[in-house]
């Protein structure tokens, strides 16, 4: 716990003594015996693009719809632009919300859907005529007012969606797995487009998604969360290059896990032996543990390089199949002595492939300092 | 696929019985259409003459008049009924927890199994015991009981079937609950509502054997009617009111399935 | 809440107060000549015992049993069809010619079938005319006759519960049997039946609960010598006024029925181990 809380002051840094646009304070909440969410703390700042990332139930949804107010809390308070939210209902938090499956209104066109959030303000015709147009122009879909949502496809839909919850200028948008209908092409480009109208209307910004690359390419921060707490809370950076545990080590990206021996601290390094290799890792999360204790180091895959098999490498081991990707190769090697899985090792072009078959005896050697070392 | 000539013949076999059941469906209306329009007024196949002069009789009949105008309050009054009392119900069974929640959805299934004759008779009892002697509001409220469930079902069904995201969207765009059920909810249901609706109507037009129980001279349905003409004549006149009984069902059925999608009101759409 | 429960808590109240004046009245003595019932007693219920009403209890038992068994073969065919066939006119024909009867009402198809079965009726002019036949083949007032016309009203709703469990079957677990070399009748027997018995059980129960409430067609086709319970329970109330034996007639069949039905759907929990989730 006190880890965490350091974790998060950490990374935080001079945001956490600000007011945030939205702030969590040690929000619970209970589903009858399970408890969804466990005292979680956050704030996010005005404009800010927040991610909530974890596997499926690990209580993001249930952060979302306590933000939009669809569930509340058993402890804690919500905040949303300074003001406690907790009794508030739904309809009178001024959120902007883009559902999973869009939930655009089947009995209305889209210049109905979007125009319902003004008409329920009592805006006048002409004026959310207007603001009707401008935001479907934002979205690019003008001319599409009378379509109805079955007449258009996922994009649109989705566009139609984000007009929907823009159009109210609302204090902050929420948006549930948006983009999991889409297929992968579309989704792209979606993504792109989404930022750029969020960053342009600089409106503060909660995702939700369990789609790992959607939230380092898109987030300014994510949290990632698991059992209903959030185990680290950064910058896509800090969270692919400096996971602080395990879990988030091993959720976000890919990771090889190799046994090695802590030798040393130097400043606020650790050194750790593999074989006849030293590499130096950030000592945070090794403070406690006794000189050559067993740890866990953990290498992405393109920090790793094949060579020929000599005593200067990190590990050795039997190439057990290559794949091709395009623009590079994943190798999986069996290596019994320094990790229990097969590794992965990505590399660049596809020289790999042609230098070493499969069954091919191969040396596997660390090339960069960001690896982190759990016990 | 490939088929072999087994597979074929056991298509043709299956064929085959679907054509014969279907015939056993279709038989007696078809034989009730040819007696009709039989000019004599005693049974005999085929006809040795044609005529029309049943329909007419059919229609001139006093009772039938009057049964078709009772049956037609009766109708509109335990149709509307049930469609509120039922809808309003099945939102409550559908969004809150309540006291007794499965007991009171119990007692109002239950008529789907409970004989008819029972309810009539028990209607019939309560009604003499306090003095609402065979009135039009007991034939309503027996009937209101007896189609109750379908509507409740019909109800229950589309509000399970309805996205809940569509209303909590309205909810995050600034909409009250109030006019969130107006604008998303209702709008929605309307299928469901409608066709609830004209399930009750149609199974309460026709609903016979406890309307035997509680109705009287002045109140009697059509069906009442019917069974009390054809215990005491045996004219055709009973076989033209049926034609023309059938084939408005059928219109109605047709109608039904154009606009309201039968396969999924029943819940028979292939899922895969 | 209260605003939406309040209206059917009515309704419910009105079916129960209903139902508890049968109660009431069964266990009260009939005074002959007089609607007004007499102090309480067992003799309506002891009264059943006689081989007269025992008799009857039996017969309609029997008919029900008759009617759901027939019903269910008879009306599995045609459900397969109207869930299988790809043809969207012929499956809206199927389902409007499938559906239009269950709204007909029971007298107009009792009629229907009497015009049928009838001495003079359309099958014995056929049977006739063709010389199969010297004298009527009589149908009427026979249980053959009363169980025929019985089916046709079970029918839709019959064939509707079996096509909704059909309908809800994945097809790929017919595939898979295909795949692994089972024949249509074998993917039929070990798949796609027992994969539809919850449709089986809910349709034999509400077809044998119609049947048991049915009246015109007992009455009518059987014509006072097929007696079901229905037929007693009117012929007790209208013709010699004994309310109280006709109400616990109707108590007695009420528990039949739970019984039968309760039977049935234990019957079923034995089922539902193979049912899919």
């Amino acid at each position: 716990m006190n880890k965490l809380a350091d974790q998060d002051a950490r990374t935080q840094g001079p945001a956490a003594d600000q007011d945030g646009a939205v702030r969590f304070n040690a929000v619970t909440k209970r589903f009858g015996e399970t408890t969804a969410l466990d005292g979680v703390s956050m704030s996010i700042r005005q404009g800010e693009f927040m991610t909530l990332l974890g596997p499926s139930g690990c209580g993001k949804t249930t952060l979302l719809n306590l933000a939009a107010g669809f569930l509340s809390p058993d402890g804690g308070e919500i905040l949303i632009g300074g003001e406690r939210m907790n009794d508030v209902p739904t309809y009178k938090r001024e959120i902007g919300m883009m559902f999973q499956n869009y939930a655009l209104f089947p009995h209305m066109n889209v210049a109905g859907n979007v125009a319902y959030g003004l008409k329920v303000r009592g805006v006048a015709k002409q004026e959310r005529d207007r603001r009707v147009e401008a935001v479907l122009g934002l979205v690019r879909l003008a001319g599409f007012e009378d379509r109805t949502p079955r007449q258009l496809s996922g994009g649109q839909q989705q566009r139609v969606a984000l007009a929907r919850a823009l159009v109210i200028n609302p204090t902050v948008l929420l948006l549930d797995e948006p983009f999991s209908a889409l297929d992968k092409n579309l989704r792209a480009s979606m993504q792109v487009e989404l930022r750029e109208i969020q960053r342009k209307l600089n409106v503060t910004t909660i995702f939700v998604t369990h789609d790992q690359s959607e939230a380092l390419s898109l987030s300014d921060r994510l949290a990632v969360m698991s059992e209903g707490r959030i185990r680290q809370l950064g910058t896509p950076q800090q969270i692919y290059r400096q996971p602080c545990d395990r879990f988030v080590a091993s959720f976000i990206g890919d990771a090889n896990v190799l046994r090695g021996r802590l030798e040393g601290v130097e400043g606020a390094s650790a050194i750790i032996a593999i074989g006849p290799v030293r590499v130096k890792v950030p000592c945070g999360p090794l403070a406690d543990v006794a000189r050559s204790a067993a740890v866990d180091l953990f290498v992405r895959p393109e920090h790793l390089a094949l060579s020929e098999a000599t005593e200067a490498c990190a590990t050795h081991g039997t190439i057990v199949a290559h794949v091709y990707q395009g623009g590079y190769v994943d190798t999986y090697i069996e290596c019994g002595e320094a990790s229990r899985d097969r590794l992965l090792v990505r590399s660049g072009g596809h020289e790999a492939m042609t230098r070493w078959p499969t069954g091919a005896r191969v040396g596997i050697s660390v090339t960069s300092g960001e690896a982190v070392a759990f016990v | 696929m490939p088929r072999s000539t087994y597979q074929r013949l056991l298509g043709f076999i299956g064929k085959l019985v679907v054509v014969l059941i279907l015939g056993f469906l279709v038989l007696p209306a078809a034989v009730v259409t040819i007696a009709a329009f039989n000019d004599k007024a005693i049974l005999s196949f085929p006809p040795q003459a044609w005529s029309m002069r049943w329909f007419a009789k059919a229609i001139a009949y006093q009772d039938f008049r009057d049964g078709f105008r009772n049956g037609l309050i009766v109708t509109a009054w335990s149709s509307t009924v049930a469609l509120a009392v039922g809808a309003m119900f099945a939102f409550a069974l559908n969004r809150y927890r309540f006291r007794f929640k499965r007991v009171i959805e119990g007692v109002l299934l239950s008529p789907l199994v409970i004989p008819h004759f029972t309810v009539g008779l028990g209607f019939l009892i309560l009604a003499a015991q306090i003095g609402w002697n065979r009135s039009y509001t007991v034939v309503i409220a027996c009937h209101i009981v007896l189609v109750l469930p379908f509507v409740l079902r019909s109800v229950y069904v589309s509000l399970r079937n309805l996205d809940q995201s569509y209303e909590r969207a309205a909810a995050s765009l600034g909409a009250s609950p109030l006019r969130v059920m107006v604008t998303i909810t209702l709008p929605l249901l309307l299928p469901g509502l409608v066709s609830g609706w004209l399930f009750a109507a149609m199974l309460s037009f026709n609903e016979f054997t406890a309307s035997l129980f509680v109705t009287a001279q002045r109140t009697q349905t059509l069906p009442v009617a019917m069974y009390n003409y054809v215990r005491e004549f045996a004219d055709p006149s009973m076989a033209a009111l049926s034609v023309m009984y059938i084939a408005a069902t059928a219109a109605l059925i047709i109608f039904a399935n154009a606009y309201l999608g039968l396969g999924k009101v029943l819940n028979i759409e292939q899922t895969r | 809440m209260r605003t939406f429960a309040a209206p059917a808590l009515l309704c419910a109240f009105g079916l129960v107060a209903a139902l508890a004046a049968v109660l009431q009245f069964s266990l009260r003595a009939y005074v002959p000549g007089s609607l007004d019932p007499g102090g309480f007693t067992l003799a309506n219920f002891t009264d059943l015992l006689k081989p007269l009403y025992a008799r009857v209890f039996i017969d309609t038992v029997w008919i029900c049993f008759l009617t759901a068994v027939s019903t269910l073969i008879v009306g599995y065919p045609l459900a397969y069809a109207l869930v299988r066939s790809q043809n969207a006119i012929l499956k809206s024909t199927l389902l409007v010619i499938v559906v239009t009867p269950l709204f007909l009402g029971e007298v107009v198809r009792t009629y229907s079938w009497i015009i049928v079965l009838g001495n003079n009726g359309f099958i014995n002019s056929i049977l006739l005319h063709l010389g199969i036949v010297r004298q009527p083949v009589q149908f009427m007032f026979t249980t053959f006759g009363v169980v025929v016309a019985l089916v046709h009203v079970t029918m839709p709703v019959m064939v509707i519960m079996l096509a909704a469990a059909l309908s809800h079957i994945d097809r790929d677990y017919q595939r898979a049997a295909e795949s692994l070399g089972a024949g249509p009748v074998r993917v039929f027997l070990t798949v796609t039946l027992p994969l539809s018995m919850p449709g089986v059980v809910a349709g034999v129960t509400t077809a044998f609960a119609w049947t048991f409430s049915a009246f015109a067609t007992p009455q009518l086709i059987g014509g006072g010598r097929v007696n079901m319970i229905s037929n007693l329970v009117y012929q007790l109330g209208f013709a010699s006024f004994n309310f109280p034996f006709a109400a616990s007639l109707c108590v007695t069949g009420l528990a039949l029925t739970i019984v039968v039905l309760s039977m049935l759907r234990l019957a079923s929990r034995r089922l539902e181990t193979i049912e899919p989730h």
